[in-house]
């Protein structure tokens, strides 16, 4: 097994793999740019390397400075978390060149699956469904105009090199196609380095679900069931669960089916994740592969009882799974609800500062993976993530009865938060009976933005903050009067000038 | 007796604290104790029932706050202070005139508007990009554009006024 892992990444992630290394007796080594000397992920790790300046590209994402970093140490493997390098082939291939385990799919599986136009023709290839669309980058306007219409709008713009909803928009009429495209390609050059963009039928109210897939390098493929993410803004995902309520038992064994196919057309190792769109009659279309360990890999986790970041690095080490599909059976239901630095009322405006207070929710179900502790800050470089509440119970009333309570006892100060958006989200008919598509935060939410969502949750507790702030306000106007301190053993106190 | 008007979701509440415990919100009255956990932490009791509080002074007057998965922006104020702020306000409304705030810390893309422009409320202004996300925005009130204090191409601070509208 190996000795010493480094981890390329930061915040909860970090965190995440450092606490798998631990529980392993692996040394693990993380890497902080000028911003995150503070950050919680130095913290928990056996070692820390400063790797660069605060902005990502001199830092998380220097592949040179990373290489060289895990040669000086002596480091054997290198895990990528998610985002930042880790579905980047260049840095897979350099890793390997220079003598480590890359903890995650060879190079080419994730060039295959990376290019999103090259894997929806490989899908097409191995009859796993897919969106209909064009296979190949926009490169000439009115040819895609004309494909556009052809398809019919509305339209998707998609970055073929993109993920996490960067260089994506949805185009309503043809007179918005000129600035939507400028816009993608755009974004896509400047989150990628590529600025291919490709055009996607719209699907209507579709919900996200997705497989988890994991396999060996010996050729053993399994899935770890469903989850479902269709609560995104902005293609961001908020909150997840696993199984879905909308999946029934033969449309799980036809998507479970699919997704291995996907996997074992890219000739896929180590853990990834299968997207795609379901419409209202289940029926679904590949969406993209995730390379890589995904934000939501813990609901999973909750109910299969297996430890992805575990058998990820046991995979790496050249050993087999250490279960068989059949002995992998869903249990409960598990939802994770992701805490964001920002600000709802203020158009989502991201919150950078310190964490002041913090205190976390325990007891029976409830799990959270943070990147955030008692006087960290929150830089304004880099995602804006803080941290994960995760909640198991033996079904979904259980999972989200805990989940209201953990988000209770969660206190953050310092930053804003959108913790208060989920008593919102979790209390909402759609969401309840699992009709939610992925316009929910859309169609249901946006309207109510700003203050009047708040409106309907916090109604309860006005008087007792009302109360709260007069006695503060009360206690400060008393506090002035006695502001000389008599007992002061510091003579120069007494020595006032006026 | 102190009395205070509260502000939380834009509505007012008229409280009087008599210092002694006692508290009365509009015709109840009510038993109260404070105890403070940390510098941001309270536990407040309101008869026998228990409240954890975790709390933020913006300023003097304005404090965030949140409650059993809750968040709130109230605003504070002695009654004197309330009325002198209500006759301000009433004041400056005589003379109408709006800026645009960068809503977060980022760069400043591309600017659509020029001075001297009619824009309408929710007309995009400019594109703001932050966290990698080109963001969109848009006006926040009607009227002509009477100055444009940012170049493109430069960094804003969140709060940072970028547009002006009479």
């Amino acid at each position: 097994m190996f000795k010493k892992i480094l981890i390329v990444n930061r915040g909860e992630i970090a965190v995440r793999i450092i606490k798998a290394c631990r529980e392993m007796g692996i040394t693990s080594a993380a890497i902080y740019s000028d911003a995150d000397k503070n950050s919680l992920h130095v913290r928990a790790a056996d070692e820390a390397y400063h790797i660069g300046a605060a902005p990502a590209n001199q830092s998380y994402l220097n592949i040179d400075n990373i290489i060289a970093k895990a040669l000086e140490i002596g480091a054997d493997a290198i895990h990528p978390g998610y985002g930042f390098l880790s579905e980047n082939s260049v840095f897979i291939k350099k890793v390997k060149e220079a003598g480590f385990v890359f903890i995650g799919p060879s190079s080419r599986s994730v060039e295959m699956m990376g290019e999103k136009t090259a894997a929806r023709k490989i899908m097409k290839k191995n009859n796993v469904p897919i969106v209909p669309g064009t296979t190949e980058p926009i490169n000439d306007i009115d040819e895609a105009i004309k494909i556009a219409k052809g398809i019919g709008f509305p339209v998707m713009l998609k970055a073929a090199a993109g993920g996490g909803g960067k260089g994506m928009r949805k185009v309503d009429s043809e007179d918005k196609f000129r600035e939507a495209l400028e816009r993608a390609q755009n974004e896509s050059q400047k989150a990628f380095g590529n600025s291919d963009v490709y055009i996607e039928k719209f699907i209507e109210n579709p919900k996200h679900i997705e497989v988890q897939i994991i396999a060996d390098m010996h050729g053993n493929y399994a899935h770890l069931f469903e989850r479902e993410c269709s609560v995104q803004r902005r293609h961001q995902k908020v909150v997840e669960e696993a199984p879905s309520l909308f999946v029934d038992d033969e449309t799980r064994s036809k998507i479970t089916i699919a997704a291995i196919d996907a996997a074992k057309a890219c000739n896929y190792f180590n853990a990834g994740t299968v997207e795609f769109l379901m419409d209202k009659d289940k029926n679904f279309y590949f969406l993209e592969m995730n390379t890589r360990l995904q934000v939501e890999h813990p609901v999973t986790e909750m109910i299969t009882g297996i430890d992805l970041v575990k058998e990820q690095i046991r995979i790496a080490n050249g050993e087999k799974l250490s279960f068989s599909q059949d002995e992998i059976k869903i249990n409960g239901s598990a939802i994770e609800c992701r805490i964001y630095a920002e600000d709802i009322n203020n158009n989502f405006a991201p919150s950078t500062g310190k964490i002041i207070h913090h205190r976390l929710p325990s007891g029976p179900g409830i799990r959270v993976d943070r990147g955030i502790d008692l006087m960290t800050d929150v830089p304004v470089y880099y995602d804006p993530m803080l941290a994960k509440v995760i909640t198991w119970g033996k079904d979904r009333d259980e999972a989200i009865a805990r989940m209201e309570r953990a988000l209770g006892e969660y206190q953050v100060a310092g930053v804003i938060t959108n913790i208060s958006g989920f008593k919102w989200i979790l209390n909402r008919q759609s969401f309840r009976d699992g009709t939610f598509d992925i316009n929910f935060i859309e169609n249901e939410f946006m309207p109510l933005v700003p203050y009047e969502w708040e409106k309907e949750i916090s109604k309860e507790y006005e008087d007792v903050v009302s109360i709260f702030a007069a006695l503060l306000k009360d206690k400060e106007s008393k506090l002035k009067t006695v502001s000389i301190d008599n007992k002061s053993n510091n003579h120069w106190n007494n020595q006032r000038y006026e | 007796m102190n009395e205070y008007v509260v502000t939380v979701n834009s509505t007012k509440k008229n409280i009087k604290c008599s210092g002694n415990g006692i508290i009365e919100l509009g015709d109840t009255t009510y038993e109260v104790e404070l105890s403070k956990v940390n510098k941001h932490s309270y536990l407040l009791k309101i008869g026998n029932k228990i409240y954890n509080i975790v709390t933020n002074k913006a300023n003097s007057e304005n404090y965030s706050m949140s409650l059993d998965g809750r968040y709130y922006e109230l605003t504070v104020r002695t009654l004197l202070r309330e009325k002198a702020t209500e006759y301000l306000k009433n004041q400056a409304k005589l003379s109408h005139h709006s800026e645009v705030k960068a809503p977060m810390p980022g760069l400043v893309l591309s600017v659509k508007k020029n001075v001297g422009d009619r824009v309408e409320f929710g007309e995009s202004l400019f594109i703001l990009e932050a966290m990698k996300m080109e963001n969109d925005i848009r006006s926040n009130s009607s009227g002509v554009i009477e100055e444009i204090l940012v170049d493109e191409g430069k960094s804003v601070e969140k709060g940072e006024t970028i547009i002006v509208i009479k």
